[in-house]
Parts: C-alpha cells; sequence; structure tokens
C-alpha cells in the first residue's frame, strides 16, 4: 500500500469476510453459492446478509460448483452483475463451465481460495488449484492480504464489466493463510463504492440474452468463426493489463489505497535482487527485505497482482538489470523442474539484461513460508548475483527434494 | 380433453397460434422426432420463449455454426453438465429485473437423465421456474448411438453391440418421467409425437404452472437413423409405444398423478420393437424382460396415480399463485 486510506471505518475480519463483504458492496444481482472448505465462510456470510436484507440479490443455493458457474455464466450472459466463491476440487468440479464462461466472454467475478488438490485429505493452503486452471481465458488476480481482497474484488468488477474488456476475473487468495486471517480491514461506504463502479454504467450496454430478441449466445464456431472470437479474446486479455493499471490509479483517487496495478514493487528502485512472488507470502518478504535494508542489503520485492494475462512486459521493465532474481513459487509444474512463475518468467530470460533466475518451491501443502525461509531464499539469490553456483531449483522446507542438485 | 370439432380427428391446429421459427432444410435426418418436437414448442409456446440447449443433434440446428442459425429465437448454447443450471441463471435474472420470460431448458436424455442429472435434480429442488423438456431418443445419437440410462433393456448401441458373449444393453432402462414426478414441483408430464393435442395441452399447463415453478415434460421422440427404424415411420412408432405402456402418457398437477389417455388393452411391446432394428436380435427371453420391466413401469405408475390422489401435493400461497 502506497497511499494512506482516507476514510476509517477499520473493522478486524477475515479473508472471507472481506470477500462477501466486497461482493455485497458490489450489489450482483445473481450470487451462486456452494460450501468447500476453505471458502465456505464467505457463502455463509452472503447468505447471511441476504437472509437479513442487506443484500438484494437472487440467491442460489446449488447442488454443487459446476451449477453455480453455469448459473452465473447464464445470469451474466442475460445481463446480470453476478458472484460466486470457490476452492480447489469446487473450482476443478466446475473447470468446464469456467471455460465456457471465458468462451462465452461472460463478465463473471468469483473469488477462488486457493487450496492444493491432490487428494482429498490435502486440505491446505497452495496455488495448484490456480495453476491447474490458468489457461482457461479468465483474467486471474491474486491479492496478499484481507484488506487487498476486499479491494481486489472491487476492482475486478471494474476490469471484467468493462465494455473493452468482457472477460471473467477471478480474484484469488490463499487458503487458510489468509481466509480464516483476522486483521484490520478499512471498509468503504457503499456510496463510495457505487461512486466506483458508476463508471459501468455510462459504458455501452453489452449484447445480452433477452427474450424476444433474435439472439443465440454460447461458443459454437468453427474455422474462421472460432477464430476471430479467440483472437478477440486474446486482444481483450492483453488490452486488461493497461486497463488494470488505469483502475487501480482510479481506486486510489477514490479509496486512498494503491496497489501498482499489474504489478506491486516494493523497494525494488535500487534493488540488486528481487524476489518475485504473489499471494500472502509477500507479507513475510517484505517485513524480511525491511531487516535485510536496515543491513544494507539491497534487496527488493515484485509481487504479482495480475496473473492471467501474464505480465511479461511489466515485468520486465521492473526486474530488468538486476543482478539476480528469486522465483518463489507455491505451487508445481510438472514435467517442468522449477515452479510455474519461474517457468514462463524464463521465457523472457533474454529481456531481463542478464539478470539471472533461481526457482524456489516453498509454501505448498500448508508449510509455512517463514522468515528463516524467506531469509535463506535471499542468502541464495545473493550467492547467484555474487556469481557463485547455486542450484536452479530449490523446495524450500523439504531438502530431500535438494539432494543430487548441486550447488552448495 | 376437450371435446373434438365436429368433423375433425384433432384440434392441434387451434393450438399453434404462433409461427414456425425454423427455416426449411435443417439438417437433421428424416423423420427426426426431436426437429418435430423442436419446430412444435415454439408454435404453441410462442416465439418469445428463451430455449437453452446442450451439444446434442439440436446444437448445429438450433446455434447453427459461424454466425449463421436456422430460427430467430433466443438461444443460449451451453453444456451438457449444467444444462438446467444455465436456465436456473437466466430465470433468476430475469426475475430480479422483472423481465417477462419462458425459459424452456430443451436436452436430449443423455443430458437430462445422465450427465446433467444432478442440475436438473437440484433446479427440481429449489423449484426454478422454467420448463425442462427432454426429447428421449433413448441414447446418445449424435455422437453416433450410444447407450444412455434410459436406453431400453436389450437394445443395441454402438457401446452395446451385438456380440457373441453380451447382446445389447443387458441393463433396464431408468424412468426419468416417474423420477422427476417423485420432486415436489408443479408440473410434470410424457408425451410425444402421435398424439399433439396432449403434447399442446402439455406444453400450455407447463407455461401456466412455471409461474409457480418448474415443470418437467418428458416427451418420446424416435431417431430412426439411430434406431434402424423407417423414417415414415416415427409416428406410428411413438404410436405404438403409447398402445403398448412402453411410454405412457400420463401428467402429475401439484404431485398428483393421471393418465391422459388410457390404453385399454395394451398390445405386447413387440409390436413396437419389431418396428425398428436395435431390437432385433432379441430372443423371446429378452423380450420377455423387457416386456416385465414395462410392466413393472406401467404398475408402478398405476399404484402412484392411485396413492396420490389421497395425497395430493399441498399448494400454499408462498408458491405463488392458484391451483391449475
Amino acid at each position: 500500500m502506497n497511499a494512506t486510506a482516507t476514510s476509517s471505518n477499520i473493522k478486524v475480519i477475515t479473508g472471507n469476510a472481506a470477500a462477501a463483504i466486497a461482493a455485497k458492496l458490489a450489489r450482483p444481482e445473481v450470487v451462486a453459492a456452494y460450501p468447500i472448505t476453505p471458502q465456505t465462510e464467505v457463502i455463509e456470510q452472503i447468505s447471511s446478509f441476504h437472509a437479513s436484507g442487506d443484500m438484494d440479490c437472487e440467491l442460489i443455493t446449488v447442488e454443487g460448483e459446476n451449477s453455480a458457474m453455469n448459473a452465473v455464466m447464464a445470469a451474466s450472459l442475460a445481463g446480470a452483475r453476478v458472484f460466486t466463491a470457490s476452492s480447489s476440487w469446487g473450482l476443478v468440479f466446475m473447470y468446464d463451465a469456467v471455460l465456457a464462461t471465458a468462451g462465452a466472454r461472460a463478465p463473471v467475478v468469483m473469488v477462488n481460495v486457493n487450496r492444493e488438490t491432490p487428494g482429498i485429505i490435502a486440505v491446505s493452503s497452495g496455488q495448484q488449484d490456480m495453476i491447474s486452471t490458468r489457461d482457461a481465458g479468465w483474467i486471474f488476480l491474486i491479492a496478499e492480504n484481507c484488506q487487498e481482497i476486499l479491494d481486489l474484488v472491487l476492482q475486478a468488477y471494474r476490469l471484467a464489466e468493462d465494455y473493452d474488456i468482457q472477460l471473467p476475473v477471478m480474484v484469488h487468495y490463499d487458503g487458510f493463510f489468509l481466509s480464516y486471517l483476522s486483521e484490520g480491514v478499512d471498509i468503504p461506504e457503499q456510496e463510495t463504492v457505487d461512486q466506483f463502479l458508476s463508471v459501468l454504467e455510462s459504458q455501452p450496454r453489452r449484447t445480452v440474452l433477452r427474450p424476444g430478441e433474435k439472439l443465440g449466445v454460447g461458443t459454437h464456431g468453427i474455422l474462421g468463426g472460432y477464430m476471430e472470437l479467440r483472437h478477440k479474446h486474446v486482444t481483450a486479455m492483453e488490452r486488461s493489463k493497461a486497463k488494470f493499471d488505469a483502475i487501480d490509479q482510479e481506486f486510489a483517487d477514490i479509496f486512498g489505497r494503491s496497489y501498482g496495478g499489474q504489478l506491486e514493487e516494493y523497494r525494488t528502485e535500487d534493488a540488486d535482487m528481487v524476489l518475485l512472488g504473489s499471494g500472502s507470502m509477500c507479507g513475510t518478504i517484505k517485513s524480511v527485505i525491511d531487516e535485510q535494508r536496515d543491513k544494507g542489503n539491497r534487496i527488493g520485492l515484485v509481487k504479482i497482482r495480475m496473473y492471467r494475462p501474464f505480465p511479461h512486459q511489466a515485468l520486465v521493465k521492473a526486474l530488468k538489470g538486476k543482478k539476480a532474481i528469486g522465483v518463489v513459487d507455491r505451487s508445481l509444474a510438472f514435467g517442468f523442474d522449477g515452479g510455474p512463475i519461474y517457468t514462463e518468467l524464463k521465457a523472457f530470460e533474454t529481456r531481463l539484461g542478464g539478470a539471472k533466475l533461481v526457482s524456489f518451491i516453498d509454501g505448498i501443502a500448508n508449510t509455512d513460508i517463514t522468515k528463516t525461509n524467506v531469509e535463506k531464499m535471499i542468502r541464495m539469490t545473493q550467492d547467484l548475483a555474487d556469481g557463485k553456483d547455486v542450484p536452479e531449483v530449490t523446495w524450500v522446507s523439504y531438502p530431500e527434494a535438494n539432494k543430487d542438485r548441486g550447488g552448495k | 380433453m376437450a371435446e373434438k370439432k365436429k368433423g375433425r380427428l384433432t384440434n392441434v391446429l387451434d393450438y399453434l397460434k404462433h409461427d414456425d421459427p425454423f427455416s426449411k432444410g435443417v439438417a437433421f435426418c428424416p423423420g427426426c422426432g426431436l426437429e418435430l418436437l423442436l419446430r412444435f414448442i415454439p408454435r404453441v409456446l410462442g416465439n418469445d420463449i428463451v430455449i437453452t440447449g446442450t451439444p446434442s443433434c439440436s446444437a448445429p440446428v438450433l446455434l447453427g455454426q459461424n454466425r449463421q442459425s436456422w430460427h430467430t429465437l433466443s438461444y443460449f448454447g451451453t453444456l451438457m453438465t449444467g444444462a438446467a443450471a444455465n436456465a436456473t441463471g437466466l430465470v433468476r435474472y430475469y426475475k430480479k429485473a422483472g423481465i417477462d420470460n419462458t425459459v424452456v431448458c430443451f436436452n436430449g436424455d443423455g443430458t437430462a437423465n445422465d450427465i446433467g442429472f444432478g442440475n436438473l435434480s437440484g433446479a427440481a429442488e429449489r423449484n426454478e421456474p422454467f420448463i425442462y423438456i427432454c426429447y428421449d431418443n433413448e441414447g446418445y445419437m449424435n455422437t453416433g448411438i450410444q447407450k444412455s440410462g434410459t436406453t431400453p433393456y436389450g437394445a443395441t448401441t454402438t457401446t452395446t453391440p451385438y456380440g457373441t458373449v453380451h447382446r445389447g444393453k443387458n441393463l433396464r432402462r431408468m424412468n426419468l418421467g416417474l423420477k422427476m414426478a417423485m420432486n415436489k414441483i408443479p408440473y410434470t408430464a410424457t408425451a410425444t409425437l402421435s398424439d399433439l393435442e396432449d403434447l399442446a395441452k402439455k406444453l400450455l399447463k407447463a407455461k401456466k404452472a412455471k409461474e409457480r415453478g418448474f415443470c418437467f415434460l418428458h416427451v418420446f421422440a424416435p431417431c430412426p437413423t439411430g434406431w434402424g427404424a423407417d423414417p415414415a415411420d416415427t409416428i406410428d412408432i411413438c404410436r405404438q409405444a403409447v398402445k403398448s405402456n412402453y411410454f405412457p402418457l400420463w401428467e402429475a398437477e401439484n404431485g398428483k398423478i393421471r393418465m391422459t389417455k388410457t390404453v385399454k388393452k395394451p398390445k405386447p411391446v413387440s409390436s413396437y420393437t419389431k418396428m425398428m432394428k436395435k431390437f432385433n436380435h432379441m430372443t423371446e427371453k429378452d423380450m420377455k424382460i423387457l416386456q416385465e420391466d414395462v410392466e413393472y413401469e406401467y404398475c408402478l405408475l398405476g399404484g402412484l396415480s392411485v396413492l396420490e390422489a389421497e395425497c395430493q401435493l399441498p399448494v400454499s400461497a408462498e408458491d405463488g399463485g392458484e391451483k391449475l
């Protein structure tokens, strides 16, 4: 956070509550609700708002996540503002509809509370559900803390429903670490949120499915028609990058909080080394950076807020010329040695002005990315910057994985 | 049943108050039951209905390819897994926005009885205000005739072929109509193409009943291509299905089941099965199993119609209106 809040209505709430309150403030017309740990509190809160009349929406208590996504997709295509929430298996169970929602360009907004997906007992934090669904054609945003969850959901509506974008947006935040974490969140006034979202009402009406209007929706093109739709989708994704930066700026003007758009840069200006991370780990990384800076260690953080589309232009701009970059992944990229974000950044390695890259895998299956772990990552990134031999990939909390990887 | 006008066999034309929104020469097979049904629905219900449909034989015609479709209805082409949830999303938003609507969720038996049954069941539980119509051609015909849950005992499909060890489907069919009648919804009915006046009345009843919630129509719609039947026989196949009690016509208003066509002396099911090739291989023993299955379903239906005369679903003010 770069700016200070202009108003103050700070309440100590969980990340899930922040998501639910944000949804309420956005005034969706149709909400679909189905429970899954660690998301359940989101839909419980919304159901409570609905029951007390604080939230005037059609609440559909569906029989499964697949129906949740199908219901909000259809409502969105009919013209509704919609919301739903899920996690891990739920996201996977709705995945056909997740793809169709993107294909239909339905501006659905949902939160996904990140959780692992290797088996049913892995009820633990990790971004593997996000990675498994990253190429659905949705815009993916990632929040670091409870305040950012609330703010990002509001920003997501502006982005999804923008006439020039019209794409579904998924706001991700770490299960357990953020979903159940209580911290102070500045809850904006309804009028302020209405003002922020009112821009959408002044835009042209998007094409919607209404009785009596001779219109078919659903993606069914082949050959040329298909390519035209896909190309338009890809270009809208690309446009969403600058749009998101602009929305974040406007958010700052209205709410007094700004995060930097696609990326948040923390003490990177004169940094030799940078850690690249996302989500709740960034709070810990920032506090370690502050300590190291006091010792004269020139280290910074680049936090990915927009993960899809992949913000490679912004990343190259932020990382170019650094001596070494340590990429911290909270998930795995099967078939690649390094983590998913690491392997994606590697595609742009030649544009980074000689910066060396190293991959850290940590925080999967609810392991805590501790300050000690972050210090270790910084130390290894420093070694890389100094020209020492460092293994390309390190599982920070699981030394067994690091045998036979070389380095010291 | 209304009184027939003098000199008429049927009053069905009186129900066709709207234009046929489909063009000529659409890409259905000759004698397709689905096409007859699809053209019939908007002529009875009006051209302002919103149809949702899934990958199936209906999809190419309903949505067309590359911006061209063969009709002028509002249409939402969607996934087999979530058709009833899509219709839910539409009607909930229309309700919230105060937009009058008749949403028809139009699917085959593969979607309704198999892969999309979960969300069909959920929509029935929530009593969502739309009309779900299943055209039952007893299998996955668009993908090339595979077995579904409503494929009858003994029938050959490409996944239940005739072989030296296994001969056709060795499982009994599921009764989708009765399954849906067990939900506390205002209207459930079966219908078929040999009894179009009956179908028209049921469509109109459903349109009225959906003001109070979920309506389900199970329509028997033969597939001559997939069943190995003469396309000219489609209507007669429907007729024989009714006359043999293979597909009885009934309705359940507020849970009260009643026959809309009583067959006094039902014909043996073989009078129906002999009209197509998919049962050709069946032995006497196989036919007995199928006959008993048909009789079991009919007996269950009869029992329920007697029972539910005593146990009508109460209709409260909260259900949203008068009794039908």
